[in-house]
């Protein structure tokens, strides 16, 4: 079907006749078109409509499951950010999302898919107990020894699928995912046995000592949280500043280019890596010194998800990740008050981060394609 | 003896499930889509067989709406992946991720949590059942029984169909296949809704056939080692079925060797098939250096008319 149209030509004022087609809408022809550029403001609301759209869509869901509607929203803002005990409790609960979202955007920039977040974190916990239960270290620098033994542990349990990935080519998805279990099942093999806590018999290691939890300030989870800025300074100067952050990004353009230009690619990456395991067992060190004070068996679970996520939404930038990871820390601690409240299971939240990023993930298709209708030959 | 007769007839029990994963990835992969989501995948096969069960008591229909649920979730990542060219990793990863919320959340919503299903027992084939030391392999469920016709079907598919040649075409040089006039976006999607239908039905054997209840997260990283395999078979799906039987053979080695009266530390136990994973990517890797390499031309990269590459 076919019509006329009459159109004005606004720069010259004169009429002029074209001929659209009305066809029905399926056999209509798009065609994708790689776009150049667009405006950064303009990617920021396209980011944040998407944001908006996932919050939606788990709302839904939540409603689905049985909370009411009307205090979703008392739930997750006004409790959560407005109520001071429950920012405290999203502090506390943000500084090792914050380790491991810069850990991921770290590994992530040197194209290595570190997801071997929740091993290392293990690692890093059982080295700073290990401080602890055989009393290494005069007290004074204990806390410093657990944080440095930490750091050492994940950063040993992030080497070995570096230099697999680097000499033979192994893939480092698999390998770090395997070496989750292996490191989770360790754990349990010390919690059962010898690390099981004498006085009460639990699967759980002993209690810290008071010099070997982290210090209390400016409200319960100063030092986690100053621990985790810190990082992310260094994060941010390490991927930003510095000459081996610039050799990454350079590597990640276009690592042909890099290598014939003389850039150390493969020392990059295994520097990434190590760094990236670094702050991953310094996250396992967080969580236990300062949130659970022992080691316990699940602390670790969801924390290597949530970095990768935190990572992805972040687009592997430093601060925008210290931003993203106190969102996701908002929603656990909202997720665990649902979970008290209305029975909802915690692995809701995984859920509602895992549509959150489907939406921002698929929204990039529009920063970078656009979808343009073929005129019919 | 007796405890080799019993430890070849449970081998199928633990092989099945690799192998169907295995292959259902290798379908997909070979049309060029990286699919890292198998383990999501499984726990819908595994949650929905289980629920179905409890609801319809028929152990066909279950097995059919897992492998239907299972492809109806992946349309998820085939949108996000042959349509929206959101990149295959992070899509993966995010189908596990939702796949791992949703299943644990119904199954705890509708209450099919750690409750004990009954479903079709195992098929004796008279008179392969017979034989001595290796007649316990005989007696199995139907799917295991039809495992080996499933891979002939696949292979055969791939290997010298018409179709299959246009698939494997889509996912070696998809720009090539495009300029044949083969829709390439149409065969990715429809190869990630196939492959998924066989990894939900490899998670429904978990929780159907195997264990026979329903837990959340009860693949327990089995996904994550079929995406292993298929490196191990290099995308052969008769490689793939050989791997699985050699994970079968070591992972059915372990019960039998405790009901022996070995003392064995249980958390290194449960390690193993982790262990050995990783060792087989090793030494695949090892190989790979005098070896042919594999993989699908173009697998992991999306296809935009657009851009030349």
């Amino acid at each position: 079907m076919t019509e006329l149209v009459a159109t004005t030509d606004g720069a010259s004022g004169t009429a002029s006749t074209v001929t659209r087609h009305h066809e029905p809408w399926l056999s209509r022809r798009y065609t994708l078109e790689v776009r150049q550029h667009m405006p950064w403001h303009r990617q920021v609301l396209v980011l944040l409509l998407a944001v908006v759209a996932g919050l939606l869509v788990s709302g839904a869901i939540l409603v689905a499951a049985g909370v009411p509607a009307g205090e979703l929203f008392q739930e997750f803002v006004i409790a959560t950010i407005f109520d001071a005990q429950s920012l405290q409790a999203v502090l506390f609960q943000a500084s090792p999302m914050i380790m491991v979202g810069l850990a991921a955007a770290i590994a992530f920039r040197a194209r290595f898919w570190n997801l071997g977040l929740e091993g290392q974190m293990v690692w890093g916990a059982i080295g700073a107990t290990a401080m602890s239960i055989f009393e290494i270290g005069p007290p004074a620098l204990r806390l410093t020894f657990m944080l440095c033994v930490a750091a050492a542990c994940g950063l040993l349990w992030a080497l070995g699928p570096a230099l697999l990935k680097l000499h033979l080519g192994v893939n480092e998805i698999i390998a770090t995912l395997m070496l989750n279990y292996i490191a989770g099942n360790f754990l349990l093999h010390l919690l059962y046995g010898a690390w099981k806590d004498p006085q009460s018999a639990f699967p759980h290691s002993p209690q810290f000592r008071g010099f070997e939890r982290l210090p209390e300030f400016l409200g319960a989870s100063g030092a986690a949280i100053t621990l985790a800025l810190i990082a992310m300074l260094l994060a941010w100067w390490l991927v930003k500043l510095s000459r081996a952050g610039l050799y990454l990004r350079f590597v990640d353009a276009n690592p042909d280019v890099a290598h014939a230009t003389g850039v150390p690619a493969n020392r990059m990456m295994l520097l990434a890596v190590l760094v990236s395991g670094a702050l991953a067992g310094v996250a396992g060190f967080l969580v236990a010194a300062g949130q659970e004070g022992r080691l316990t068996q699940a602390f670790h679970h969801g924390y290597g998800f949530s970095g990768i996520l935190i990572a992805f939404l972040a687009r592997n930038h430093p601060i925008a990740a210290t931003a993203v990871a106190l969102l996701i820390a908002t929603l656990f601690v909202a997720g665990r008050s649902l979970q008290v409240f209305y029975q909802v299971p915690f692995s809701m939240v995984q859920l509602i981060q895992a549509i959150i990023v489907v939406c921002v993930a698929s929204s990039d298709f529009f920063i970078r394609y656009r979808l343009r209708r073929v005129s019919p030959a | 003896m007796e405890l080799i007769g019993h430890w070849i007839a449970s081998i199928p029990d633990f092989a099945v499930p690799y192998a169907l994963a295995a292959l259902g990835l290798i379908l997909t992969e070979r049309a060029g889509v990286l699919s890292l989501g198998a383990e999501g995948l499984m726990l819908m096969g595994a949650l929905v067989a289980i629920g179905m069960q409890l609801t319809l008591g028929s152990t066909l229909v279950s097995l059919t709406l897992s492998m239907l649920a299972a492809s109806l979730v992946s349309v998820l990542f085939a949108a996000m992946v042959v349509w929206l060219r959101v990149h295959q990793v992070i899509a993966g990863l995010v189908l596990v991720f939702f796949c791992q919320g949703l299943s644990s959340l119904l199954g705890t919503l509708l209450g099919w949590t750690s409750v004990p299903v009954t479903a079709q027992g195992p098929v004796a084939l008279w008179p392969l059942s017979e034989l001595p030391l290796i007649g316990g392999l005989f007696v199995q469920n139907p799917v295991a029984l039809l495992t080996p016709f499933i891979f002939l079907a696949v292979a055969w598919f791939l290997q010298h169909s018409g179709t299959g040649l246009k698939w494997r075409a889509v996912g070696e040089n998809p720009q090539a296949a495009d300029a044949a006039g083969i829709p390439v976006s149409a065969y990715r999607f429809v190869a990630v809704l196939a492959g998924a239908a066989l990894v939900g039905l490899a998670g429904a054997y978990i929780s159907l056939l195997s264990t026979k209840l329903w837990i959340a997260g009860m693949t327990g990283g089995r996904g994550w080692i079929a995406v292993g395999l298929v490196i191990f078979a290099r995308w052969s799906p008769w490689k793939a079925l050989a791997g699985a039987v050699l994970f079968g053979c070591v992972e059915a080695l372990i019960p039998q060797l405790a009901a022996a009266g070995v003392q064995l530390p249980q958390y290194f136990v449960l390690m193993t098939p982790y262990a050995i994973t990783l060792g087989v990517m090793i030494w695949v890797a090892l190989g790979r250096r005098v070896g042919v390499h594999a993989q699908p031309g173009a697998l992991g990269e999306p296809y935009v008319r657009e851009e030349r590459r």
